[in-house]
Parts: structure tokens; sequence; C-alpha cells
């Protein structure tokens, strides 16, 4: 057992039996025997099934969100990428403080394709990542590592950016005819929390019932750009696709336009507005 | 939206026909207090632009949900233009503020996913600027004319549900 | 039932002459996945391939389907029936995911038979190719009495893989699709794979009722995440919704695939949702296959082609679930148990995970 997983079992066991929190979402090993899933341990015993490892991909702050919760004080175990998305949502207001943040020095995940082959080459974000200790966090778990070079995170989109409008539209028009709406990757995203959300909405009906190309298109533009600004780049949304749209490009390029313009990166700092929610009058961006 | 036939002669699918001279067709959200009170000016004075545009009145260019910028080109607007109050004048002391900010990320975006930057435009127009806005809506028109007609996201069953493929 | 050889280049002369005759749907190979696509080029279909992502149901029933289009007249309106569907095969179907078209069968054609459905599968010939190992480490349809050679359902069954295919004719509108196939005769089945799994599945329809109440479908429930995957990859699943939708210059009456996952599906107008939890719907998911539907119709409604298991985002596994119900303590009268409220969800996998 990792000098990680006895750790996060140790500060669990702690919060739950001083019941500083109700339950705590972690990880435990899944029905695979190898690969982690989001685990909840409302009792100290069930503190010895949590487990760390490269295979811990789920961002686990989606499910501080759900309606459901709201009210309850919940531990939750966050790799560095995660705790930047609690920072967002802290800074949005989305529940009060009585949230215990667990963070883990994250060695990076592993990709798993789906077909049964186990790749063992880290996720396209642990590539470029660039912050394996958590930022914030209320508990540590692990040694804070010297963070290495850091790479080019938006190298991906270049090839795409280098296309004619027409090739990049005709190049998303195939990906997004794929799309059956099973909106997991919303579902997925600790980001997304609307009451109600656009894509469903009625009244007016903005997407309309039809999964098909034209009603596909819009909620994937909408869904990236209510995003703008606050995508903290877990990739889920990505990970989760079942007809594997590269999802992760759209945010990525989000990402990148509000880093350049604005020198923002969402979830790094609690005191500063997201660029969407803020202006400076003099700014000057280029309109034309 | 609005779907008058006799200046756009397009089939439904999106195909322009050749023998019919192409116009774009375009959607402008001006905002209530400047813009929209500039187009009145245009037309009061007699001033003549081009007919493409389709306006649609906005308390504020702050309201300008991205939304409804990519609903217009869903259903097949060649081009959007935003236009509301010069900085500082806004009748909300900052909603023009925040759609610059917003602006420049959706053409971003926008320009991501193959819709030319050139088709969405922000413009500051303020009430007495009748002349300006006729100005504005002739070289966007013509700008976007340039560009061409879009192929918009195809509406309607694709041929994965009609199974007629083999094309 | 007659046992028949074809050669790989024979298959794909006949399948030349098929495609000329018929819109030829099979499995092809699209960023890493397989998805049933309309075949333009033979040398595309992926003839080894695992398992679709997508069902092939989506070709008798569609993620969206046109009930037919309103188009405004001077003073009236006009409504128009779709274009009718003209005449396919579906090859290369897998098995289970014919089985899962049987059961699909049962419920759209019962009387009063659903007219769309009932023309595409009257027009659609099935050409199965049985599955040679197994096809998705979650797979389990020996459970429910399918296997990996089943040609039940189908009307041809192919099965081997490389040079050579055994031709199993099911059905007379098989016969009559091999018309133009060169064929020997002599063909072996070859020996079925060995399956890994297997998964308690009798006696599941008291279980679930016994659980209806239990405190288990909570503790799963807290990691799903309510998304629709599990139900639009399954191939037995057929809820729908049906709305008009404005097409710009018509209308259509449209019905679209729904899941019971989310939380709009059984949300009411004046706002009371009847499944109003997570937990509630994750029941309604087990409880449908193997419940509700077989108290209707007399089938399961699962084949085991693993699919939910094998793309949900947070592993809640089907496997796992129907063997945690055959184990779960449950008060006889399903008015809720008390006694292991806080037991985690998955102690039928016993000992692997609590204390590694």
């Amino acid at each position: 057992m990792s000098d990680l997983v006895t750790g996060i079992r140790a500060q669990v066991r702690d919060l739950l039996a001083r019941r500083r929190v109700e339950y705590v979402v972690g990880y435990e090993t899944g029905s695979d025997g190898v690969n982690a899933r989001p685990f909840f341990a409302y009792t100290t015993e069930e503190a010895d099934r949590l487990v760390f490892d490269n295979t811990c991909t789920h961002n686990l702050t989606k499910y501080l969100v759900e309606p459901e919760r709201r009210g309850s004080t919940i531990g939750v175990v966050v790799k560095p990428c995660d705790a930047r998305s609690l920072t967002v949502l802290l800074a949005e207001h989305k529940f009060p403080r009585d949230v215990v943040a667990i963070g883990v020095v994250c060695p990076g995940i592993v990709q798993r394709t789906r077909e049964g082959g186990d790749g063992e080459a880290p996720q396209a974000r642990c590539q470029v990542c660039d912050q394996h200790t958590p930022p914030a966090c209320d508990i540590l778990v692990g040694e804070a590592t010297a963070e290495g070079p850091v790479l080019d995170q938006f190298a991906r989109l270049a090839p795409l950016e280098a296309q004619s409008a027409a090739e990049r539209s005709a190049f998303w028009s195939q990906q997004f005819e794929r799309c059956l709406r099973c909106y997991a990757c919303r579902q997925t995203c600790p980001q997304c929390y609307c009451d109600e959300c656009f894509a469903e909405a009625l009244d007016p009906e903005w997407v309309g019932v039809r999964i098909g190309r034209a009603e596909n298109w819009l909620f994937h533009a909408i869904r990236c750009f209510h995003l703008a600004g606050r995508c903290i780049g877990c990739d889920e949304c990505e990970r989760v696709c079942p007809v594997k749209i590269p999802l992760g490009l759209l945010n990525r390029k989000l990402r990148k336009e509000v880093l350049d313009r604005f020198e923002y990166r969402a979830g790094t700092r609690s005191d500063e507005r997201p660029p969407l929610e803020t202006f400076r009058k003099e700014e000057k961006l280029d309109l034309a | 939206m609005a779907q008058s036939t006799a200046d756009t002669p397009r089939t439904r699918a999106g195909q322009v026909e050749p023998t019919a001279i192409w116009q774009p067709r375009l959607v402008g959200f001006l905002c209530n207090w400047c813009s929209f009170a500039g187009a009145d000016m245009a037309g009061t004075s007699r001033l003549t632009y081009p007919a493409a545009i389709r306006i649609i009145r906005v308390p504020c260019t702050g309201r300008v949900d991205p939304l409804f910028v990519a609903k217009a080109f869903q259903r097949g607007a060649d081009g959007v233009l935003v236009a509301g109050c010069h900085p500082g004048d806004c009748h909300y002391a900052e909603g023009n503020y925040y759609m610059r900010r917003r602006y420049v990320l959706l053409r971003d975006l926008l320009e991501f996913l193959g819709i030319e930057r050139e088709r969405f435009h922000l413009e500051w127009v303020s009430a007495s600027e009748g002349k300006k806005f006729a100005r504005v809506v002739s070289e966007f028109t013509s700008q976007v004319a340039a560009l061409g007609p879009r192929e918009p996201p195809r509406q309607g069953p694709t041929e994965l549900e009609a199974g007629t493929s083999n094309e | 039932m007659t046992a028949q050889r074809i050669t790989r280049q024979g298959l794909l002369d006949w399948l030349n002459g098929v495609a000329a005759k018929a819109t030829l749907i099979a499995p092809v190979r699209v960023e890493g996945i397989y998805l049933f696509r309309p075949i333009v080029k033979i040398e595309d279909i992926a003839l080894d391939y695992s398992q679709s992502t997508v069902p092939p149901k989506e070709w008798l029933f569609p993620r969206s389907d046109t009930l037919f289009t309103i188009e405004r007249l001077d003073r009236a309106y006009e409504l128009k029936p779709p274009a009718a569907a003209g005449p396919r095969v579906l090859f290369g179907i897998r098995p289970c995911d014919a089985r899962a078209l049987a059961i699909l069968d049962r419920l759209f054609l019962a009387e009063p038979a659903d007219n769309l459905y009932e023309e595409r599968r009257q027009n659609t010939v099935l050409v199965g190719l049985a599955c040679a190992r197994q096809q998705l480490p979650e797979c389990f349809c020996t459970s429910l009495g399918g296997g990996p050679q089943e040609a039940a359902n189908v009307d041809v069954l192919l099965a081997g893989a490389g040079e050579a295919y055994t031709v199993t004719v099911a059905t007379e509108k098989g016969q009559q699709l091999l018309s133009g196939a060169t064929l020997r005769d002599g063909g072996e089945m070859p020996p079925a794979p060995s399956l890994s799994n297997q998964v308690p599945t009798a006696g599941m329809a008291e279980r679930l009722r016994l659980a209806f109440n239990s405190s288990y479908w909570q503790r799963l429930a807290d990691r799903c995440l309510g998304c629709k995957m599990c139900t639009y990859l399954c191939p037995t699943c057929h809820c729908f919704d049906i709305r008009d939708c404005d097409v710009g210059g018509h209308a259509e009456r449209v019905r679209c695939w729904d899941g019971c996952q989310s939380a709009l599906f059984t949300k009411l107008a004046g706002g009371h949702n009847p499944r109003a939890s997570k937990a509630a719907r994750l029941r309604q998911f087990y409880a449908h296959k193997y419940l509700y539907f077989p108290e209707r119709f007399g089938v399961t409604q699962c084949v085991g082609c693993g699919r939910c298991a094998h793309f949900c985002p947070v592993n809640i596994d089907i496997r796992e679930t129907l063997r945690d119900l055959q184990t779960l303590e449950v008060c006889p009268h399903g008015s809720g148990e008390t006694a292991r409220r806080r037991e985690p969800v998955g102690a039928a996998f016993g000992d692997s995970r609590a204390s590694a």
C-alpha cells in the first residue's frame, strides 16, 4: 500500500471519527480490480476501502454541486487539477466553505483505452501538467514536489488552427454528427451545474430535441463557451465521451485565448474574478 | 427568426440558386438606447443601407447571450452584428464592457468551429450616429458578401437517420 | 438450417453485390471506435471488429425519427409521411444485438404495431457475425440464455475469421440474400469461445421487488453522474420523447431517444418529479430490464452485451449490481431496510478491494 493511500485513509478516518464531515468522496478500486472509481465513505471502516493511484481520473468535485448534497459537510479527495475546480466553485459561491479538501500529490493519471488494451502513457492533460501539488486544500497528503519544466499545453491545437475555416467547419461537423447527446460531458463537468441547462430548456427551446447535426453543433458551441475562463482542464468531458468527440480541443482553445488575452488561468487564484465576470475600462481588445 | 423569402434566393437546404444574385442574410442585435436609435436616425435621415440585415432590439449589448449569436449562425445566418453604446456611454453603466470581452472570446471560439471571424462583428454606434450605422451595415454586408454563403449545420434528418446514404 | 463455407474474397464479392441492391450497413472504424454505418467501399467494413459502441438498434429505432412533416399551405396544413425505408442489409451484427432486436420486436410490433419500426424491420435483412472471442471484458450473454454463436435472431450467421467463414442460413430471407454468393458445402462451426463472465440472473424480478425500498440504490447512485449514456448505448433501451420541431419553413413531429437517467425524463409540467432522486432513476434502469419488461413481455430486457458497464464513466457495473442484488439483505415486505443502511455496494466482489 502506498504512503498516499495510508495517508488518505488516516485522514479520512480522523475526519469521520471527529464528525468533522458527514462523508468523504474518494476513490476505490473498481469492478475490474484495476481502475479506480468514485467512492463515498460514510464510516471509519469504509475509509479503509479508499485508494489512490494513477488510475484516479475522476474529478470528484462534481459531486459537491449536486443539488441533493446542498447543506451537507463533505470531505473530498482532490488532485491538483481538481483543487482548481474547487477554487472556481468556491469563488462562484456554489457552497459555503465547509468542504474539507484532502489534497493529494498527484503522480499523473494514465490513459486507458476502451479497447481493453492498457496503454500506460500519461493522459494528455498530465503530459503538460505543471502542478503536481494541490494549490489550495485543507489537508495535504504526500510530499510536495518540485515542478518540472512547463510544456506547451496548447500544442494539440496547432494542426486545427492551421486549417482553413471551411476545413475546420467540416471537421467539427463530422465530429458532432456522432454525438448522441447523452450529456455525459456535461454531467461529469464540475463547472456545469445550472439547475436548468439551456440544452434542455423548453421555453424558449433553444437547442431542440432532435439528436442531429444542427442541434449538436449548438449544444457543443455553447456548452464550451459556458466554460470560458472557468474550465480548469481536467479533460473529463473528453474521457467520458462514448463516441470520442475531442471536446478537450474546444475547451483548450478557450483556455488558450483566456490566458493570452486576460492572463487568467481558472482556479489558480481565488482573489481574481473570472475574465467574463469583470472588465477593465481601458483595456485594448482587438475588436476589428 | 423571421424568414422572408423575397430577398433570400436560397432553397431550404441552404444552397444558392445560381441564377439569382446572392445577398447575405445578416442578423443585427442592437442596443435599445444607442444603436437602435442610431438605426432609427439612419431611417429618418433617409439614408440607405443594404436590406440584408434583420434587426433584433435588445436592452443592452450586455444582454446579448452567446446563445443568441450561436443560434443565429445555427439557423443559417451568414453574419451577426452586435452594436451598442460607446464604451463609457452605456445606459446601464457597464453592460458594453462585458460584451466587449465576451465578443472577443466568442469570436475566437466561432472561428475555431469554422465560422470566419469576419462574419461576427461588434461596433459602437450612438443614437446620433445614423450615418455611421448606415456605413457599418454597408461595410459589414460587403465584408460578409465577399466571404460568400455559409454552409450552416444542416437541419433536419441526416443520412444517418434517413438511411439512404450510398451517396 | 444448413452450414456452408465462404472464403473471405467470396464474402467481399457477395457484399459488393448486396450493396448494389440494398443499403448495406456494417461496422466501420471511426476515431478508434466501431459504429454501424452505411458502406460506400466494401473495404471499409471492419470484419474483425470487437463490438460497436452504439448498438445497431439505431438503424431500426433511430436517435431521431421524423414521424411526419407539416407543410403550411395557403389556408390549410398538409401532413406528409416520411420517405419510405428502402431495403437494407445490416451486416455483422453480433448475436447479442440481434437478440436485442428480437426483444424490441416484442414491444414495437405488439398490436398496434409501430409502423415506422415495422416497415424498417421488414425491409432489413440481418447478417450476424458470431463472436470468436469475448468482445468486451464486461459482456455476459450466456448468463441470459444467449451465446456467442446464436443464430436464432438473424437471417444468416457467419462464423470464423481470417480467410474463411462458416455460413448458417437461418431463414428464407437469408436464403434469398445468399443467392448470389459462392458457397461451398461442408462448413463446420468453429469452437465457441469461452466467456469468463457468469452473472446470476435467475429470480432477479423477485429480488428487485424486495429491494425496491432498499438504501442500496442510494449508495449506488452516490457516484452516478446522471448522464444517459447507459440507456443510449443499450441495445434494448427504447424510451423516447416526441415533440414538434420548427425546421425553418415547415415543422416536423420528431421522435427522439430519451433516457430514464435524466432528471427531466419524468418531470411533470407542474414541477413534480415522481423519480426525483438519482437512486430512483438508477433503480428504474434495472427494474425495467429485469422486472417490469419481463412482467409484460415475458423476456428479460437485457442481453448482457456489457456496454453499460464498459462505458459508464464511473464504473456502475451491471454485473456487480446483479450480484449484489442476489445477496442483499432486504426487508421481506419491501418497506425499507435499516440494518445495513451503510453497507457499501460491490460487496459481492469480495475481498479484492477492501484490504488492498
